[in-house]
């Protein structure tokens, strides 16, 4: 199993688009992936955007990400690349 | 019973939310009759169980197919921004976590799909309800939607695919969808009334860029509308009539060469010049509140935005401000789409009625307090970010700046020494950007109006915004229902100050647009060009209309009117003189508007 901590760092924080990015990304990898929000130590389904959005993760969140199966480190190492890279987060504007 | 009284009576006017102008009347689709109460309680053996479990795969299969196709639609109609929504609706769709959940409820409770859906929904909804996070609880609104796309298709009521719509409808419902509004088959779909919403309601921003009128926050319409009922909505007053009378139809009818205009949109007619008939040429540009609308613009030929209200970046985001990072994409956007038609940027307008800043109290009197321009001097960081983006963004295309509500030359000059002071800090930092920025006033406060002048000397430009003008030269509220009759645009006293303008700006050789609500309503737009003038800044969704009436009126005879317009004593006298008169000119287009009075 991979574990790993990282803080949520992109403006908006795990909102839907975020979520979905996520969401879209854990799915390519056959590990199960799970996330703790360390304040609380409520958890997730990486694979589940109902899951991910209940986490209602905010900016300056710090999440445990948990992988494991045969592709944990790719999943792992994807996972937090997104959320280094704030979900690649593009411009809406906001009202949908 | 009650109801069944109001199903049969005439001519029910309900009055609502004015938000998207235009009148449109026929038949009711009522959307809400579409599955949402299609469910019940069916207790299942196991065996059927097994069977409920394979049309809860089948559902959520076929719901998915929809949401595809929908969002290619979607993506094609309003552009890709929008569409983004439906990925939410997708994911949740393939989320394996709520499937189990569904089947898990379906085998140990021994219950009907339809009944699990709606079950696991509510304890979802109620989760998310419980999180201290209100972006979070908007998203129940995507859950409910996508729960209500699965019992429609598992109850199987789904027989109107309203992609397919063989007639034309108003579509009455509780609120709009965004889903729902990617499915419509806009080529019938005549207009929207719905129970709630305000102005900035998804269903009105949508209504507006599509220029279907739409009447919003209802209330009741969809208790006492039935769908096959005929339905006047006149989305510029904000009021549905109900199984109109034929002699209230007729009236309607006769104005409803109003709806003309929509149809226009769909013909050539949208690539001709916007030009009187004895030659005079009119630049129509568009009001633009999202940066998603740029889409719109080709679609109904303006000419570069005129007024782009940056205060709807705010929006679902403060006290966080947007950085200037976000605002430099949203502004380059615009000036990339406007090209060399440019665009305006009004710079926050804020406060008042509108959203305000953190650290800056409600007021007594927000109208008449620190708002706009004001609150921009006051709040000098937010105003510098948002000048920086604009430069910036200006490297891409052709951008103007508009200050909202200046009173007085000090304002424009402290604005002004602000903007070359972030210039100069830009150039000694080496941040690329066009400082070729040209600055204009809005003429919104009387004040102005009058010292218009003196503005001229300073400013690059002049921008009439005739909604606040109006309410501040007859001191009216035209939200408060007790006093918004006196809320009158063609008051000869509007009339005179827009006169003025138009001859301070000609005398001073400065550029003079005028943006409003008066610009989209046809017989309106015709008064302002008579008065001379020349560029109007309207929804974009009015501007097929507005050019048609343009297009059938002589600019000379419209000028003489005006004159003598302007020497009478009150509004009504003013609307009368255009009642009779114009139609003389314009029978094609204006018969519409003998029968208002």
């Amino acid at each position: 199993m991979q574990e790993r901590k990282i803080t949520i760092s992109n403006r908006l924080g795990l909102h839907a688009r975020a979520a979905a990015r996520l969401v879209r990304r854990a799915a390519q990898f056959n590990s199960n992936i799970e996330l703790v929000r360390e304040d609380t130590g409520e958890s997730a389904d990486g694979k589940s955007i109902l899951s991910v959005l209940l986490l209602a993760a905010s900016n300056g969140t710090c999440l445990i990400i948990k992988t494991e199966g045969d592709d944990e480190e790719r999943a792992i190492n994807a996972l937090a690349e997104l959320i280094e890279q704030r979900f690649l987060e593009e411009l809406s504007d906001g009202v949908f | 019973m009650a109801s069944s009284s109001a199903v049969r009576s005439r001519d029910v006017k309900l009055k609502g939310v004015p938000a998207s102008p235009g009148i449109a009347a026929g038949r009711v689709l009522r959307l809400d009759e579409r599955g949402r109460h299609q469910f019940y309680y069916i207790g299942v053996s196991a065996a059927q169980a097994r069977m409920e479990a394979r049309r809860l795969h089948e559902a959520f299969q076929e719901a998915r197919a929809q949401l595809r196709d929908i969002r290619v639609h979607l993506a094609e109609v309003l552009g890709y921004d929008h569409s983004f929504i439906l990925d939410a609706h997708l994911l949740m769709l393939e989320d394996e976590r709520l499937i189990q959940e569904l089947e898990h409820e379906i085998r140990t409770r021994r219950v009907n799909a339809e009944w699990a859906v709606r079950s696991v929904a509510d304890r979802a909804i109620d989760a998310y309800k419980q999180v201290n996070d209100p972006y979070l609880r908007e998203r129940t609104s995507d859950l409910e939607d996508v729960a209500t796309r699965l019992l429609t298709i598992l109850s199987g009521h789904d027989k109107f695919d309203l992609s397919k719509l063989d007639q034309d409808v108003i579509i009455v419902a509780k609120n709009i969808w965004p889903s729902t509004v990617a499915e419509l088959d806009f080529n019938h779909v005549l207009g929207f009334a719905t129970n709630t919403g305000g102005l900035t309601s998804h269903s009105a921003i949508i209504a507006r860029s599509l220029g279907i009128p739409a009447v919003v926050g209802l209330h009741d319409v969809t208790r006492l509308a039935k769908t096959g009922n005929l339905i006047v909505i006149d989305g510029s007053a904000g009021e549905v009539i109900l199984r109109p009378t034929k002699s209230v139809l007729r009236t309607y009818a006769e104005r409803g060469e109003l709806e003309a205009g929509r149809r226009i949109r769909r013909t050539a007619e949208i690539a001709q010049a916007a030009e009187t008939i004895d030659g005079v040429r009119i630049t129509l540009r568009a009001n633009v509140e999202l940066s998603t609308e740029v889409e719109s613009l080709k679609l109904f030929g303006a000419e570069g935005i005129g007024l782009y209200r940056s205060e709807f970046l705010f929006l679902n985001r403060l006290p966080e401000l947007p950085t200037e990072d976000e605002q430099y994409e949203v502004y380059r956007k615009l000036a990339e789409a406007t090209g060399d038609h440019g665009a305006n940027i009004r710079v926050f307008d804020l406060g008042g009625d509108k959203l305000t800043l953190e650290g800056f109290e409600t007021e007594q009197n927000p109208a008449l307090g620190l708002r706009a321009i004001r609150l921009s001097l006051r709040a000098e960081h937010v105003f510098r970010t948002q000048l920086r983006a604009i430069l910036r963004a200006n490297l891409h295309g052709r951008l103007r700046v508009v200050l909202p509500l200046v009173s007085t030359i000090t304002e424009l000059r402290e604005a002004k020494r602000i903007i070359a002071d972030v210039k100069q800090e830009m150039a000694e930092t080496h941040v690329e950007h066009n400082a070729e920025l040209p600055i204009g006033v809005m003429i919104e406060v009387p004040a102005a109006a009058l010292m218009a002048d003196v503005f001229t000397r300073e400013a690059d430009f002049l921008s009439v915004g005739t909604n606040d003008l109006i309410q501040y030269i007859l001191a009216v509220d035209r939200t408060n229902e007790n006093v918004g009759y006196l809320y009158q645009p063609l008051h000869p006293a509007i009339l005179r100050t827009i006169s003025h303008l138009v001859r301070v700006a000609e005398a001073q050789q400065v550029s003079l647009e005028l943006c409003g609500e008066m610009a989209a309503d046809p017989l309106q737009a015709i008064a302002l060009i008579g008065l001379g003038i020349r560029t109007l800044s309207l929804v974009p969704g009015s501007i097929p209309l507005v050019k048609y009436a343009i297009r059938s009126v002589e600019f000379h005879r419209v000028q003489s009117l005006m004159k003598d317009a302007m020497k009478l004593a009150s509004s009504a006298e003013v609307e009368e003189l255009l009642a009779r008169e114009l139609p003389q000119q314009a029978p094609r287009f204006f018969a519409a508007w003998s029968s208002r009075a």
